[in-house]
Formats: structure tokens, sequence, C-alpha cells
């Protein structure tokens, strides 16, 4: 695993020449961008003074010719702004080709970066974490490989479903509602089990009448596993098909090292164990490895900040001890 | 004609409440009681591995003769059946700590170590100790929730009526406590 140390030596000596070319490339964007919205608001005020200083008499010959300086300055506008974000698009590719990449290569040598693609809506309705109906999924930032024996998969990801609701008026309004937002992250575990087991956070507490509502969650085929670990209790609640596998998939061991890592990370954190798979989901407000375009690139804390968050990632099959094959699955 | 009816209608209630509360201690037991079956079956997979352990040691392991005969003999018994729960358990603790004295001394055998069949089957003794301990762990559970039903009001008054008895919990093994501390030594 790199230490902090060794990726701030990384940044100012391999880095540091393609962010100082792409800060320089951020800050054309920025005054372009401002300089298109100077010119927009520039417009309208002429087209305004105009408008006002026309005679009053007619009034609507007026409000055509005002309507459409508006309607011509609002074309050019897009037209203009459309051209500056071709240019702007090779900019965020490039970012990611030369930011983001370089990160997780330095991470691991053997992972593998794909900004486009995304952890399949498949395997995020395998995991059974969330149990809604998907009408919308997306993502980007892919990121796969194997960290010495277990194979990863990594991305952000961003799954919502639709209400529709019809008013009294007969009008009809879809909703959207996010189910999770954040980085879903897939592994090869350690041991072989058949049956699914969700750990889920634990938002009731504990007490007789919090183990009775967690107990009468029918919407999972999954039963209430009651688990001996008081830390780990005060974190979570799990369900499992069977009682047995649940356990022997959440030994006292990775029970204790689970624990410690929601303790590292206080995001909201969802695990499930399916068919011999492990998915973590964490949940993110932020939008993952994205740039700021009002942010200096060549400042560390923000780049910093990528590698923690992809760092976050990869450490989780140390965290979770899963390259310990000590069992038949090699 | 009052009072005979406001009776009926608490005989009735007690009755619903016996019935509900018989059947909750039955539920209860018969999933502890299930779970015990569920370590009978890992004990029995690890039984099966045992004449496989055996043979692949014993041309390595010379000064070990005696407890590879031992462990054979208790495996025999094991499968022999006709043994009571606590007879089961006090042997199976006995087996574990047998071949847990064998993997111990396998270090002194680096040629054994490194032989591709028995780091298999080493494999699956990890495999089947871990499914154990989590068989041990579910039962503990499931007892834990039996008992709790046998000695909470009200319910520990229908377990005395019908006679449920509280079932003992599996001791956590020396080896299996251990895991704990070993795992926080290497953090």
């Amino acid at each position: 695993m790199k230490s902090l140390q060794e990726f701030k030596e990384f940044f100012n000596q391999v880095m540091m020449p393609d962010l100082e070319a792409l800060d320089k490339r951020r800050k054309t964007v920025v005054k372009r961008s401002l300089l298109i919205i100077l010119f927009t608001l520039l417009a309208l005020l002429l087209a305004t003074v105009i408008y006002l200083s026309m005679d009053a008499s007619k009034q609507d010959n007026n409000s055509v010719f005002y309507f459409i300086l508006i309607i011509a300055v609002i074309i050019i506008t897009a037209i203009i702004f459309g051209n500056s974000w071709a240019r702007d698009k090779t900019f965020y590719t490039d970012f990611k080709q030369q930011v983001i990449e370089p990160i997780v290569k330095f991470v691991s040598p053997d992972l593998t970066y794909e900004p486009k693609n995304y952890v399949g809506s498949d395997s995020f309705q395998r995991s059974r974490i969330f149990l809604n109906r998907v009408d919308r999924y997306s993502g980007d930032d892919m990121v796969h490989g194997k960290v010495d024996k277990t194979q990863i998969w990594f991305s952000e990801i961003k799954a919502e479903y639709k209400t529709t609701t019809t008013d009294n008026k007969g009008r009809r309004r879809t909703r959207w509602h996010t189910i999770f937002k954040g980085l879903f992250f897939i592994a090869d575990f350690n041991k072989h089990f058949q049956t699914s087991t969700v750990v889920l956070p634990n938002r009731l507490g504990k007490g007789f009448l919090a183990d009775f509502f967690k107990k009468m969650n029918f919407s999972r085929r999954e039963k209430l596993v009651k688990l001996e670990d008081p830390g780990f209790n005060k974190y979570f609640v799990v369900y499992g098909e069977d009682q047995v596998e649940a356990r022997y998939v959440l030994s006292t061991s990775l029970m204790h090292r689970i624990t410690e890592f929601r303790e590292k990370h206080p995001n909201h954190l969802y695990i499930s164990f399916v068919n011999s798979f492990l998915y973590i989901a964490i949940a993110y407000t932020k939008d993952l490895f994205e740039p700021s375009y009002f942010k200096k690139l060549t400042r560390f804390s923000l780049v910093q900040e990528y590698f923690e968050d992809i760092q976050l990632a990869v450490s989780i099959v140390e965290e979770l001890n899963l390259n310990n094959r000590i069992w038949t699955k090699q | 004609m009052e009072a005979g009816t406001t009776l009926l209608i608490v005989l009735g209630v007690f009755i619903l409440f016996a019935i509900l509360g018989y059947n909750r201690l039955v539920r209860l037991r018969n999933m502890a009681e299930k779970a015990f079956a569920s370590i009978d079956a890992m004990a029995k997979k690890r039984y099966d591995l045992i004449p496989n352990l055996v043979a692949t040691v014993q041309k390595y392991m010379e000064h070990e003769r005696s407890t590879l005969t031992e462990i054979t003999e208790m495996r025999a018994k094991a499968i022999s059946g006709d043994l009571s729960d606590n007879e089961k358990v006090d042997l199976d603790n006995k087996i574990s700590r047998a071949m847990g004295g064998i993997m111990v001394a396998v270090e002194n055998y680096p040629d054994l170590k490194a032989n591709q069949n028995f780091m298999q089957l080493q494999g699956s003794l990890n495999e089947v100790e871990e499914q154990l301990s989590a068989a041990r762990r579910a039962y503990n559970a499931a007892v834990t929730d039996y008992n709790n039903a046998c000695q909470m009001f009200p319910s520990n008054v229908f377990a005395m009526v019908f006679n449920f008895k509280t079932k003992r919990l599996f001791e956590i093994s020396e080896r299996e406590r251990q895991n704990v501390d070993v795992k926080s030594l290497f953090n």
C-alpha cells in the first residue's frame, strides 16, 4: 500500500509537468466561459437599452423586435458555448488521462482504468444490497484488475428509480429518486459460498424494539442474522439466507476488520456476499474523480483527494484480508 | 351472566397467549436443534478428511505415529454413531486438539509442507474448521434466543409449565478465541 508521502513525491516529480500544462488549459476554459457569459449579459443589456430608447407609440412592433433580438442573442450564445464545449471536452478527457489514470497506475500498476466504463447494473442488482427497481443507471471511472490474488472492479455509479403521480388536473409528474450514488466495489471473495448475506447500516440502533423491527424486514428473502460482535452490531445489521453460511462468511476476524474499516471511513457502507463475490457500496454525495474548474490543479490537496478515494477502494483488499487464501478457493 | 362472560374472555385470552407462547418456544427449540444438526454435518465433513490427512502425512511424520493412530481411532468412534450429544462434543474437541497438534508438527517437515496434495488438504481442513466454527456460532445464537425465552417473563411461565429446559452454549475453544488476539497483534 502506497503512503501519502510516496504519493507526494510522485506528485511533485512525475505528475507536475502534466498538471501545469493542464492547469493552463483549465484557466483558458474558465476565462473563455466567463467571457461568453459577460458577452451574453452585455448583449442582453444592449438589446434592452435599444428597446427602451425606441419610440413608445409603436409598442407592439417594438416588442416583436425585442423578442427577435433576445432569440438571436440566445442562439449566438448557444453556438459559441457549443463550440467551446467541444474544445473543453478534450480538457475533460485529458484530465482523466493525465490525472486520474497516473494515480490509478501509481496505486497499483496491475490496475486498468477506463474513464467511460462502469460497473454494470446487472452486477448492482445481483449484489442484493438495494432491492428497488432500477429505472435509470449511469456511472463512470471504472478501475479493474488484480491486487495480488484478488480480482477487483470498482467505479462510480448512480442508480435511480422513478415515480409518476397524476394530480387532480390530470397533469402527470415524474420524479426521480436516488437509490444509491457513490463508489461500487466488487471483489472475488476468498471463500466459496452459495447463499447471499447482506450487511446494511444499522439505522435502528439497539434494544428490544429495534430488534423487533429489524426482524420484520419482509422485503428481503434473507432473514435477520444475530451476530455476537457488539462493536460490529453497533454499525451494521445483517440478513442472510443461511444462518451458518452467513457466519462462515462473516468470521469473527472479518467482522472486526469491517468494523475498523467503518470507523476509519464514516460514509454509509453497504456490503453483501453473493455467490463467492463481495460487493461493497460506499455512498458519496460528491462526484468522484471529476475536475474542478475553479480549483488549481497543481494544488496537492486537490489531487490528494483523488488519490485517497482510489486508495480507499483498493485498500479494501488488504483491510479485509482478501488475499488470505488459506481455504480451497485460490 | 356478566361475570361469566368476562371470565370466559379472560380465559380465552390466556389460552391464546399460552398457545402462542408454547409455539414460540417450540420454534426456538427446533431452531437450536437444527443448528446443532448443522454442527454435526460439518463435523462429519471433517471426519471424511481425516483418512486422507493421515494417508498423506504418515509417510513423512515418523515421530507423530501415535498421534495419527489416536486420531484414526477417535474418528472411527465418532462415526460409529451411538454417542450422546455431550460425548460428541467432547470427542469433537479432542479431535480438534489432536489435529491442531499435527498442523503444528508439520512445521518440522518442510517436504510435507511443500507437498501439493497436503497443501490442498490443508485448504480443505481450514475451510471445514471455519465452517464448523460458523455452525457453532449459529448454534450459540439460536440457543441464546431459546434460553432467553425460557428465562424471561412472560415466556418463562410457559417454559416452566411445559417443561422447556435451557440448553448449554458451546464454549468457544481456546484456539478460536486466540484467533481474535492473533489478528490484533498483526495489525
